[in-house]
């Protein structure tokens, strides 16, 4: 007989949900988003007995409530797409937590199935789970799994199919104590008073969320044709049962709950041996501690970058040598006309500088899904919560902030973590001061060229000029547009846990695919776009101009060889073509609102590319200096280039520094911000980001000039 | 008592929930119910968060929220801080040490407070 049952994985987070997930559908992942909120959805199926198990891992929650997008998006897809069994996975060690929410889903009137997952390390620590007593206690089938050597997974699909075809057998509920229970019933009669209604939501659960005065269930009760009978009843059962309990209902109910479990529990679980020393306690003290926390912290991340950049070097190093020979070869195998001047200078010039960064990125972010797998990053948040709280950001925006440094794109997405709007969208605005990736070549250029001494240093100051900002302007929103409550932090610390390399792979290459993938898509269509702008309408210089040219040089350098001639005279002719070009007049138009920050059109145009993507803004200088296109921050010429040229100085290197540094972030950035946030967020983050880093460029520029600097 | 007072190393029962609406119902879902015994483990620098044990797990919790719970104390919390401040040595750069009787004051002052004030007054700028 041939059948589908779809199933939802669920289960509090840390709970071992995602390695059981792919011990049961191996490597048959589809991922995608929910609908309308940016909560990623992964699917899988597995074929058993005939029989197809469609999986679905719904995000790791604590509860059902309404309190983050992660419950939302779980209790919506519980209710509205009513998957045939739900499978809770627990975890064995601590199973008073897990069952709270495992008893929520059976209110759900699904029939759950209950993986008590990570039974190897109760064994471990000596705890003994009578599994026949606690399924007959709470009416709920279970099984015991390890997710990562897949111990488990034929009994769990066993017992799926099983529960899938004795569906109708009487489903058990937590009781909440008679004088509850006493108002649940008719409050149920009345739900389901609506045959309709009672079909889209079970009548027992809707009542004891309306009973908990969740937000969610008034909406949906006021649906109702009796919504005012249930909600006058409501109101008059909730006064009594407060008044009865003297606290507040909704807490009253977790505590029912608590209680359920905790008397279940008693009987089915007993400790063997209670063990005092554990590792994650020992590492605990000296990583926790009050005083070596935050510098433990710090200390980390620097290993990170140290880490990062000298393992990052060789395969950049390889991939500028690929892409050099790439558009070699793509040079001499096209002929000489636009076509090959779009593939190689727009084409494999934009994508090619951008890819070069891709090593950088995936050794950045290798780092960072180990600290996240191993369990650092809740570590991290309770040491800097104290110091970011000020600044009106969570403890928790700490791991999407120091993705930032690697690429915009996956740190804002990873902002998804965040639980409430607010904090999200905070930490989403204040992501792109923190100098990425792709900014680098423009301040290892600029640093190199006008602070010799030590550029290095240089370097690093912007890149903390850049963390700076980015806390003041977290403060400066949290006192304007985003005033509001501090949002609670109450998370679980879990364990420190080995991690998987494969899991650790999985999160690199999910981090690294969305930078990879905007560099194909939308850094692609910019870099044609920049291409096409710098090269229209076109323009040749006249015989008779040639000539002027030649007798100019010959005068200054009148042993230069042909081929020295040759290469001034196309130099000459790309810098005229390009002020010719429409980016060229763009930037002498735009020239004046520069012309205060110390900018002249040239670097104005480079601006203007670097709106699209940073990584442009030292090939098109290249351009611009007539060094030709391949230039790169190393490169000696387009140093000595920017140094002899008057209109630069070292004031307006370290203000185009700055500048670089807080102007909006790359398109792709922009366009993540704009699908995390909506179009109001993204016109306000690239609107607030223009003028300040206008003012900032303005400020130190004429300050400087004020001081004598930079004459 | 409030859970924010509870020095490290001090086990508490758990008397109720002050905080109201989302956030009490949140820490009512993680464990933080009547009779539910815990301990405080230890506490970040410049009174940041706090790392509590109950339920068989560890959670963090800001000493804003904490100070919404209230709890009665199990044990002797004075010897407990007394320990901490002996081996950990983090005092002087806590807000709630202000001589020999400071802790004692604080307790006074803070703990009668109603914890959602409470809450902004530590932060210090937003009690205006």
């Amino acid at each position: 007989m041939k059948q589908n049952i779809r199933v939802a994985l669920a289960g509090n987070p840390n709970s071992g949900k995602t390695t059981l997930f792919n011990a049961l559908t191996g490597s048959h992942h589809k991922v995608g988003n929910y609908p309308g909120v940016t909560v990623e959805k992964k699917e899988g199926s597995r074929l058993y007995k005939e029989t197809t198990f469609h999986f679905v891992d719904l995000p790791g929650i604590y509860s059902l409530t309404a309190y983050s997008i992660d419950e939302v998006v779980a209790r919506d897809f519980l209710l509205h797409e009513r998957p045939d069994v739900v499978v809770d996975v627990m975890d064995s060690t601590n199973l008073e937590r897990h069952l709270y929410l495992c008893l929520q889903f059976q209110e759900l009137g699904i029939p759950v199935v209950g993986a008590l997952n990570m039974t190897d390390e109760a064994e471990e620590k000596g705890i003994k789970i009578n599994k026949a007593f606690l399924e007959k206690v709470l009416g709920i089938p279970m099984v015991q799994t390890v997710g990562p050597r897949g111990k488990g997974m034929e009994e769990l699909l066993e017992l799926i199919l099983h529960v899938y075809q004795h569906q109708d057998l009487p489903k058990k509920y937590i009781v909440y104590g008679s004088e509850i229970e006493q108002r649940l019933e008719p409050l149920q009669h009345l739900i389901e008073s609506d045959a309709t209604f009672a079909k889209t939501y079970p009548s027992r659960w809707l009542a004891v969320k309306l009973l908990e005065k969740d937000s969610r269930a008034f909406e949906v009760v006021k649906e109702h044709p009796k919504a005012q009978e249930i909600l006058s009843f409501l109101q008059e059962s909730v006064v009594w049962l407060e008044k009865h309990y003297g606290k507040d209902l909704e807490i009253v109910i977790s505590e029912q709950r608590y209680g359920y479990i905790h008397g279940a529990i008693k009987e089915a679980v007993a400790i063997q041996k209670k063990n005092d020393f554990s590792l994650t306690e020992a590492i605990d003290r000296i990583v926790m501690h009050p005083l070596l926390s935050l510098p433990i912290f710090v200390g980390v991340l620097w290993a990170i970058f140290q880490l990062t950049f000298t393992l990052g070097e060789y395969p950049m190093a390889w991939l500028e040598t690929f892409f050099t020979w790439l558009s070699e070869v793509v040079h001499g195998a096209l002929p000489n006309g636009l076509l090959q001047s779009l593939v190689v200078d727009g084409i494999i010039g934009g994508v090619g500088g951008v890819l070069s960064f891709v090593p950088l990125i995936v050794i950045l972010f290798f780092f960072l899904s180990l600290l996240e797998d191993i369990g650092y990053m809740s570590r991290a948040a309770f040491a800097t919560d104290k110091f970011l709280h000020f600044f009106g950001l969570h403890g928790q925006s700490i791991f999407p902030m120091m993705l930032g440094f690697g690429c915009s794109v996956p740190a804002i997405m990873a902002a998804r973590t965040l639980k409430s709007p607010r904090d999200r969208i905070l930490t989403v605005l204040v992501i792109p001061f923190i100098s990425c990736g792709a900014k680098l070549p423009v301040h290892v250029l600029l640093a190199a060229a006008f602070f010799p001494e030590n550029p290095a240093a240089m370097v690093m100051l912007v890149y903390a000029i850049g963390v700076v900002l980015s806390l003041v302007a977290a403060w400066v929103l949290n006192h304007t547009v985003l005033k509001g409550d501090p949002t609670p932090f109450v998370m679980e610390l879990p364990p420190y846990r080995l991690p998987t390399l494969r899991g650790i792979l999985w999160h690199v290459w999910d981090k690294t695919w969305q930078y990879a993938k905007k560099a194909g898509t939308v850094i692609l269509a910019a870099s044609i776009l920049i291409w096409a702008l710098l090269k229209f309408p076109s323009y040749e210089m006249s015989p008779m101009e040639q000539e002027h040219l030649q007798a100019d040089y010959l005068s200054l350098h009148a042993e230069a060889s042909e081929e020295e001639l040759a290469a001034y005279i196309s130099a000459r002719e790309a810098e005229a073509a390009l002020e010719h070009s429409f980016a060229g007049r763009f930037g002498k138009f735009i020239e004046p609102v520069f012309r205060p920050l110390g900018f002249d059109w040239k670097i104005a145009v480079s601006m203007v590319t670097g709106f699209a993507a940073k990584e442009v803004v030292v090939s098109t200088l290249g351009i611009l200096y007539g060094v030709g296109e391949e230039a790169t921050e190393e490169s000696e010429g387009l140093r000595q280039a920017l140094q002899q040229d008057p209109a630069w100085n070292p004031l307006v290197a370290f203000v185009l520094m700055l500048f670089v540094l807080v102007i909006p972030p790359c398109f792709a950035a922009q366009a993540t911000i704009q699908a995390e946030l909506g179009w109001k967020w993204w016109a306000f983050s690239v609107v607030s980001l223009l003028l300040f880093g206008w003012l900032l460029g303005f400020a130190v520029y004429q300050g400087g000039l004020l001081l004598g600097l930079g004459i | 008592m409030f859970l924010s007072d509870a020095p490290p190393g001090a086990s508490f029962r758990v008397i109720r929930v002050l905080l109201g609406k989302e956030v009490g119902k949140r820490l009512a879902d993680m464990g933080f119910t009547e009779g539910a015994e815990g301990a405080v483990i230890r506490s970040g620098f410049m009174r940041g968060p706090l790392q509590v044990r109950i339920r068989g797990y560890d959670v963090l919790i800001r000493r804003c929220e904490a100070a919404g719970v209230e709890v009665e104390p199990i044990g002797d919390w004075s010897a407990a801080e007394d320990a901490h401040r002996l081996f950990a040595g983090f005092g002087p750069f806590g807000r709630r040490v202000g001589g020999p009787h400071g802790r004692r004051r604080r307790w006074e002052h803070g703990g009668r407070r109603h914890p959602e004030t409470f809450c902004e007054d530590d932060e210090g700028e937003k009690s205006k």
